[in-house]
């Protein structure tokens, strides 16, 4: 009897410490802590660039000693924003022109300067700042391969109306998006496009070669896209806004570093071109490098780590 | 509420009725993903873990292949099985589903077909021999029957798990049945709670209708008196 | 970055390069740890829950069948639906996932628990009452460690369920084994050691807790060994 008791204690024990574990453990959160003030979460989306974007100015601050949590490869954009609202973003990498129409439901800005000054005004009533926008941008593409291109004499999106019933392939929020599936058949009367949901841009490339589907979206960015030999159909008709890469910071976080840190954050962004984005996404992409390791590695090339 | 009425518009919006992304045709896409893996399922586990009951060996083995099995996440062999299609220039709509799917069918089709045929009374057995049954009659006429509503129990479990994880396939794919609204409500956040929900109730719902064509299936499979033989003891082997 | 190394690099890699395991070591670590936490506090809360709902239907019977037909329900419902669906109410995050993955815990565990209870003779039950145990203490020092091998062995099953849906809770942005088969499906296909350490490494860890558990329903069940 006196066994078993010790046993059953021994057992409960065991039960409570590992809830006492799961508690414990899950609130190690890194970074310093030598700079006092709110923890930095940076988030994003749920792509390799994003990824390594936030990485970029998450590991930045936390050189300069500012406690940073991440919160990453997290989702849509549809599913950010109510994060946002929630105040659980502090610093989010964000693409001006889909931040404006898909985050905000606006209208696409014609150049950068009026997307960010756009863009200011909706992240102001979200207690968000609109640091400057980076001189590289990663806009979405519809891409079709190159045997695709000669049989249906394809170049730009609006050449898809003679190339008979056809298939898009794009992430889910793509179908209802003015900047995507919905956008094509309305501005250029695709009616001959049908959409088929594949949330993955690995499986997407998939598909595409496999002949699954026709056209598909993609980056901009996307190495991959030179290397396969797919065509980047031209767009015409300004469905595709400016989408140059812009950090958007919390007023919290604004107001307790002020400027030391939104002159790191700019002067990191001022060398983000589109040439780093297509370098970076192909060591990601082809090279097999993790989004951490990138970000360390462009960092320490460009100065920003000691 | 206003839930409940995005609900209800998302099932009257006839867009939702026609074509290959309509209701119909991704419920029958739904079936068929359940099924098939399901059926293979069965062709791979049932005969190796009947001639191991039957001769009694290899209990061990049984009872580790079904920890394993069960431990093998089927979200990650969706995904490793699409390596080996993406490879083969082979499309992911399909057949990488069907690899995860059959791998999470067999653990209790085997569990349950080998302790079936292993709990049937060595007194049947011997009734067999002394009939002058040899070792093939012996499992086709007095094993496989007795156990059958054991077996069965094992494939239910199996077909029920598998449709409710068709839906992973959808992460990957453009296939995944019902999944697709799911996924689909998903990355449209709240915008998206209705189709999520509407999702999850079509899929459930087609657990519940399959179950009962399934229990009217076994109904006219197993003999009565088997039936009431069996009943009150081995249906929850699992 | 010219076309040629691009085109080179193109070349669909080795199923298992070992030299970024051994680079990712710490992050792989780090992300079992997580696992294991994710699934901790789902068979920990859980585990709570159920006793509690299995307490109550012990005192009022008439409880259990509904407590188990709902149940019977949720198992029908996709676990992804299940995140989905929460996702947009508690966020992305530890709350949705573990609300999640509490009530498939649940569905396990009332079961067996109150088959476990219920499986004790009625004999020991009145041996107990004979003896002067109130009911609490009867509860707690005979019924429970007598049922201990049933609730040990949903415990196992809730562990071994648990582990590999928090695969799934990638998709809400949460860390776990599940972190490596998403992002790698995410990065390139065409790179698959990262989609396959996440996707073995999960079955090994669900194989090894059910082990673990195992050992643990010996060593408090001591009984249970003479008989054998």
């Amino acid at each position: 009897m006196r066994m078993f008791r010790n046993r059953a204690f021994g057992a409960t024990l065991l039960v409570g410490a590992l809830i006492l574990a799961a508690c414990g453990s899950s609130d190690e959160g890194s970074g310093g802590d030598v700079t006092d003030g709110p923890t930095i979460t940076v988030t994003s989306f749920n792509f390799p660039e994003s990824t390594f974007l936030a990485e970029i100015y998450a590991q930045a601050l936390e050189n300069a000693a500012y406690p940073v949590e991440r919160n990453l490869n997290l989702g849509s954009r549809e599913l950010i924003f109510p994060e946002i609202e929630s105040g659980n973003v502090d610093l989010l990498p964000e693409y001006v022109g889909s931040s404006l129409q898909v985050g905000f439901g606006a209208d696409a800005p014609t150049t950068t300067a009026e997307g960010v000054s756009a863009l200011s005004e909706e992240f102001a009533a979200l207690d968000m700042v609109v640091l400057d926008a980076a001189p590289g941008e990663d806009k979405n593409v519809f891409v079709v391969t190159q045997s695709f291109a000669d049989a249906n004499g394809v170049a730009t999106v609006a050449d898809l109306a003679g190339a008979g019933d056809i298939v898009l392939g794009g992430p889910p929020e793509c179908e209802d998006r003015a900047t995507c599936y919905a956008g094509l058949v309305s501005v250029y009367g695709l009616s001959n496009l049908a959409f088929e949901s594949i949330q993955e841009g690995s499986a997407r490339i998939a598909a595409l070669e496999s002949g699954e589907i026709d056209v598909s979206l993609l980056f901009s960015t996307q190495p991959v896209i030179v290397e396969k030999g797919f065509i980047a159909l031209d767009e015409t008709e300004g469905l595709i806004a400016p989408e140059n890469i812009v950090p958007v910071v919390s007023q919290e976080v604004v107001d307790a570093y002020g400027d030391d840190l939104t002159t790191l954050l700019n002067d990191i962004s001022a060398k983000i071109t589109t040439d780093v984005l297509l370098d970076l996404n192909g060591r990601v992409e082809l090279d097999a490098q993790d989004p951490d390791e990138v970000a360390t590695a462009w960092l320490t090339e460009n100065g920003f780590l000691d | 509420m206003g839930f409940i009425s995005d609900v209800v518009a998302w099932f009257s919006d006839p867009s939702h009725w026609a074509g290959s992304d309509g209701i119909p045709q991704r419920t029958l896409d739904h079936v068929w993903l359940a099924l098939l893996p399901t059926m293979i399922a069965v062709v791979i586990a049932v005969p190796p873990a009947v001639v191991l009951a039957h001769r009694h060996i290899g209990r061990f083995f049984a009872n580790a292949l079904v920890n394993v099995g069960r431990a093998v996440p089927s979200f990650g062999v969706l995904i490793v099985a699409a390596i080996f299609f993406v490879r083969a220039g082979a499309s992911l709509r399909f057949w990488p589903a069907v690899v995860a799917l059959v791998a999470l069918a067999i653990p209790p089709i085997f569990t349950n077909t080998y302790a079936g045929i292993a709990n049937v009374s060595p007194s049947l057995v011997e009734a067999g021999l002394g009939m002058g049954f040899r070792d093939r009659e012996i499992v086709q006429r007095l094993e496989l029957p007795v156990a059958a509503p054991v077996i069965l129990a094992g494939i239910e479990i199996s077909f029920v798990q598998v449709i409710a994880t068709v839906p992973l396939a959808a992460v990957l794919s453009s296939g995944g049945g019902l999944g697709q609204y799911i996924v689909r409500g998903f990355a449209q956040g709240r915008g998206g709670v209705a189709e999520t929900f509407a999702g999850a109730l079509l899929v459930a719902l087609l657990t519940f209708v399959l179950q009962r064509l399934f229990a009217f299936g076994e109904h006219l499979l197993v003999p009565a008196g088997i039936r009431r033989l069996t009943d009150q003891t081995e249906r929850s082997a699992v | 970055m010219n076309r040629t190394v691009l085109l080179a690099q193109a070349e669909p890699r080795p199923l298992m390069d070992w030299d970024w395991v051994w680079r990712n070591l710490d992050d792989i670590w780090a992300q079992t740890v997580e696992h294991l936490v994710l699934t901790g506090i789902a068979i920990g809360v859980g585990l709570l829950v159920s006793l509690a709902l299995a307490a109550a239907a012990l005192r009022w019977r008439g409880l259990y069948a509904p407590i188990a037909s709902v149940s019977g329900l949720l198992y029908t419902i996709p676990s992804l639906a299940v995140f989905a669906f929460l996702a947009p109410f508690t966020g992305l995050g530890l709350l949705t996932a573990e609300v999640a993955l509490v009530s498939y815990t649940v569905l396990i565990l009332v079961r067996n628990i109150y088959t476990g209870i219920t499986g004790v003779p009625a004999g020991v039950v009145e041996a107990a009452d004979g003896m002067g145990y109130r009911p609490v203490r009867r509860f707690l020092q005979i019924e429970l460690p007598l049922a201990a091998p049933v609730i040990i062995a949903g415990i196992r099953i809730a562990s071994v369920t648990v582990i590999g849906l928090v695969t799934v809770t990638s998709l809400l942005g949460l860390g776990g084994l599940g972190f490596f088969i998403l992002d790698g499906l995410r990065r390139s296909i065409l790179f698959p050691t990262e989609i396959i350490i996440g996707t073995v490494l999960s079955a090994v860890l669900a194989a090894v807790v059910d082990l673990g558990l195992l050992g643990v329903e010996r060593w408090i069940t001591p009984w249970q060994r003479r008989r054998a």
